[in-house]
């Protein structure tokens, strides 16, 4: 017996050693597979301190930028809000003679146009940001207090932008669209054909667009949207336009090369996106058989 | 002396960590060239500081990094490794006469030759070892970010040794 201590003694150091690789690596895997039970992040409460503190210096060397891109923002949400106004105007049900036409029950009518309310947005600022790790991530001022959850999806004014990996009480993290892991599904607006969205490292500009198959016609320039196909982001949210197309010989897919609508390294504010029929509809796909994907 | 020395090496990780996170992060290279500067707390340790002691402090300080890097673990593999490495980096270079009792890892009096050789080991295990844990396959782009942040942490561990651990403090 003592013999063994004698051992585990002389060799403490790399006993040690090996014990916190384990730790380590143990801390790795769990942190990639498990999503939302890391305790320690960025979205951590003294952490997000921190980082908020840094970027309340830095933020003011690009509120120039910050309010082209709202300015911006402000003008398309006018464009559009005139667009339903001048409907309003020609629309003249409202005062047709009652006497000889049935007056419609215009809360019924509208909700046939636009249906139910699905999405709230909540607006988050980034306090925290990368674009030029492997995996990268952005830490949001916002938590839990302001309604975000784990899961949701994140875009900005022009585009996506990612997945809400964590949260605590005033902060979340957000996977990047640039990470290694992170898949979108996409679709090319013009003929609504399915891809996958990811990003492969290098330029924080560029993403593949995958499983688009050769038989489709496709062009530079051709925008890329979200598809709807699942709850985390609304259908038709700008990703990108193809910056060029490639057909290789060994496969049965183009090599499409995405320029992505956002830039990364200048988010200031983003959304995050909540679907208000999301547990509706996964419990419903889930009763069918059909697996939640990523 | 043992505690001023202590208290130096406190303020000393607090120093790194907060240049790591405040400004190296939004300092990289051409996208290939990091600077991780906080590893520079591990190498200024006194020579004979207690091995598992070293360890802990190496994971202590990967982890740190990590928490705001949101890589949880791989800095701290990798700081834990070069902790592990340390002492047996230092009995390979050992002068001809020794060490001296209260001799810490100091360009002035180890000299340029053994400063740069032990640096130049260290940090590149360590940037190899976070680079690959990142990707966890091989690419030989890995290879030129390696190379590149190497250079790079290490120029600055160079200066910061010229800048703030003068002569005479090395003579004290």
């Amino acid at each position: 017996m003592r013999n063994l201590f004698a051992f585990i003694y002389r060799f403490r150091a790399f006993l040690v050693f090996v014990l916190l690789e384990a730790l380590c690596v143990y801390l790795i895997v769990q942190y990639n597979t498990y999503q939302g039970a890391a305790f320690f992040n960025s979205a951590n409460r003294y952490v997000g301190r921190v980082l908020e503190f840094q970027s309340g210096v830095t933020d003011y060397f690009n509120l120039a930028t910050v309010n082209n891109t709202l300015a911006r923002e402000n003008a398309l949400l006018r464009q559009e809000l005139l667009t339903y106004r001048q409907a309003g105007i020609t629309d003249s049900t409202s005062r047709l003679d009652t006497t000889l036409v049935v007056p419609v029950d215009t809360t019924i009518v509208d909700s046939l146009r636009t249906g139910p309310q699905t999405f709230n947005l909540h607006a988050g600022r980034v306090i925290n940001n990368s674009v030029r790790r492997t995996n990268n991530y952005l830490t949001l001022s916002i938590g839990t207090k302001d309604g975000v959850e784990p899961g949701m999806g994140v875009i900005a004014s022009n585009g996506v932008v990612g997945r809400v990996k964590t949260v605590s009480d005033n902060y979340s993290t957000v996977t990047s669209l640039l990470h290694s892991q992170m898949l979108i599904s996409a679709k090319i607006k013009k003929n609504n054909t399915m891809g996958t969205i990811k990003w492969q490292g290098g330029d924080y500009r560029t993403a593949i667009l995958d499983y688009v198959p050769l038989h489709v016609k496709l062009a530079k320039g051709d925008t890329i949207v979200t598809s709807g196909f699942n709850t985390v982001f609304p259908e038709g949210i700008m990703v990108g336009t193809i910056s060029s197309v490639a057909k290789e010989a060994d496969k049965s897919f183009y090599t499409i090369k995405v320029k992505l609508a956002v830039d990364f390294a200048q988010l200031s504010y983003v959304y995050v996106v909540e679907n208000l029929q999301k547990a509706e509809r996964d419990t419903l796909e889930y009763k069918a058989g059909i697996l939640p994907n990523e | 002396m043992n505690s001023i020395a202590g208290i130096r090496h406190i303020v000393q990780f607090i120093l790194f960590v907060a240049l790591q996170i405040l400004l190296l992060d939004n300092l990289v290279l051409f996208s290939t060239g990091f600077c991780f500067i906080y590893i520079a707390f591990l190498l200024f340790l006194p020579i004979h500081i207690n091995r598992v002691l070293l360890l802990f402090l190496g994971f202590i300080v990967g982890f740190t990094v990590d928490v705001f890097y949101d890589t949880m673990g791989i800095h701290a593999a990798a700081s834990v490794l070069l902790a592990f490495l340390r002492p047996h980096v230092l009995n390979l270079l050992t002068p001809r006469d020794g060490y001296d009792t209260n001799d810490s890892a100091n360009l002035h009096t180890m000299g340029w030759s053994w400063f740069l050789t032990y640096a130049a080991i260290l940090i590149t295990v360590h940037h190899a070892a976070v680079f690959f844990l990142e990707i966890i396959s091989f690419e030989w782009y890995t290879l030129v970010k390696i190379l590149l942040s190497t250079l790079f942490t290490g120029v600055v561990v160079v200066i910061i040794q010229l800048l703030f651990f003068s002569v005479k403090r090395a003579k004290r």
